[in-house]
């Protein structure tokens, strides 16, 4: 009867285990190495900046936005995102997208912007603007 | 094992003369997919949504079905007879493999209304929702069997059911929507690894917590 227990312990103490380990799997992670993210093609959460020089189109017929990010080295991806400008886009110091990358393509179902601080000291030259 | 088979006949007999827990979830999931039907119109929906409202419709009509399996012998007054005949484990496994078939049929009615119904509700990877069906069928009956024995001695019934097994079931229910979102849009099954392992783990968990567990609940 003892034994039962001890073995039907073990059981459920691995498999919880398991479990733990691979909830915290299913999770988007953050990716800000846009290599990485070229290989994995796996759903992540790409960061970077959005390169200003190559600007964006915008199309409002097909509800499609393309745009480029460069991550911190230097390497750029195009992104294109089903949706609309998101606001504050111009001044955003960082950019997430969430997504796949496919076809030499990230294709973006969400795009997160990180705007310049309102609160910065008055000699700090702020990036975004 | 004969006896697993013997609970499980009587079970199903008796159901098939009653009908009371069928009809009660065939009712349901018709008033709640043509309510969906009705309400989406032709608009059309992203796949999440979808999956989202398919689970959903599964979790209430197995709320309102599978609890019947301990409660009938409750209120018929047949808990004691059946603890004489047979040790908890089979009385256990037999009521499992009942609410195992019922939420089988009832899940099949409720995919296939889908199909009908929603043009958009489209597979695209067999394997992976197969899967995720299989697996969820066996963590949604396990889950649901020792609640509905918790439930069976307490006096409300009805309210108490949804409650206890609405944290018991979230994990299950989210790997689940998230499967079937990915099957929906067609990725390869090696997306949703994890999720599968998750569903794995939790149906074993679930298992062997609820054959420890039965006993002390069933001798009280």
């Amino acid at each position: 009867m003892k034994a039962r227990y001890y073995i039907g312990g073990t059981i459920i103490l691995v498999f919880l285990g398991l479990l733990f380990y691979n909830f915290t799997r299913t999770n988007i992670e953050y990716e800000s190495d846009f290599v990485k993210v070229m290989q994995t093609g796996k759903t992540c959460k790409a960061t970077g900046v959005w390169v200003k020089e190559k600007s964006f189109q915008e199309d409002i017929q097909n509800r499609t936005f393309v745009f480029y990010l460069r991550d911190a080295n230097n390497n750029e991806m195009k992104v294109i995102y089903r949706g609309t400008k998101p606001n504050n886009f111009e001044i955003a110091t960082n950019v997430v997208v969430t997504g796949k990358f496919e076809n030499g393509v990230f294709h973006a179902t969400d795009v997160l912007t990180k705007c310049p601080s309102k609160y910065e000291g008055q000699n700090v030259n702020t990036s975004g603007s | 094992m004969k006896k697993i088979f013997y609970i499980f006949y009587k079970d199903f007999s008796s159901e098939l003369r009653m009908r009371f827990a069928l009809n009660a979830l065939i009712m349901f999931v018709v008033v709640a997919v043509s309510t969906i039907l009705f309400s989406l119109g032709s608009e059309s929906v992203a796949p999440n949504v979808y999956a989202g409202m398919f689970w959903v419709v599964v979790f209430f009509s197995a709320m309102s079905g599978l609890s019947r399996v301990f409660v009938s012998e409750e209120e018929r007054g047949t808990t004691l007879i059946l603890s004489l005949i047979a040790n908890p484990v089979t009385v256990f496994l037999g009521k499992f493999l009942f609410n195992l078939v019922l939420i089988f049929f009832i899940n099949s009615v409720i995919a296939l209304l889908y199909m009908f119904l929603f043009q958009e509700f489209l597979i695209q990877n067999w394997n992976s929702f197969l899967l995720a069906y299989v697996l969820g069928n066996f963590g949604i009956s396990a889950s649901s069997t020792i609640i509905a024995a918790i439930i069976s001695k307490a006096n409300v019934k009805g309210t108490l059911y949804p409650v206890l097994a609405f944290p018991v079931l979230l994990p299950l229910i989210l790997m689940l929507i998230e499967i079937t979102k990915s099957a929906m849009e067609g990725n390869p099954i090696s997306d949703v690894e994890a999720e599968l392992l998750v569903l794995i783990s939790y149906d074993v968990v679930m298992i062997t917590a609820s054959i420890l567990v039965f006993d002390i609940i069933w001798r009280d």
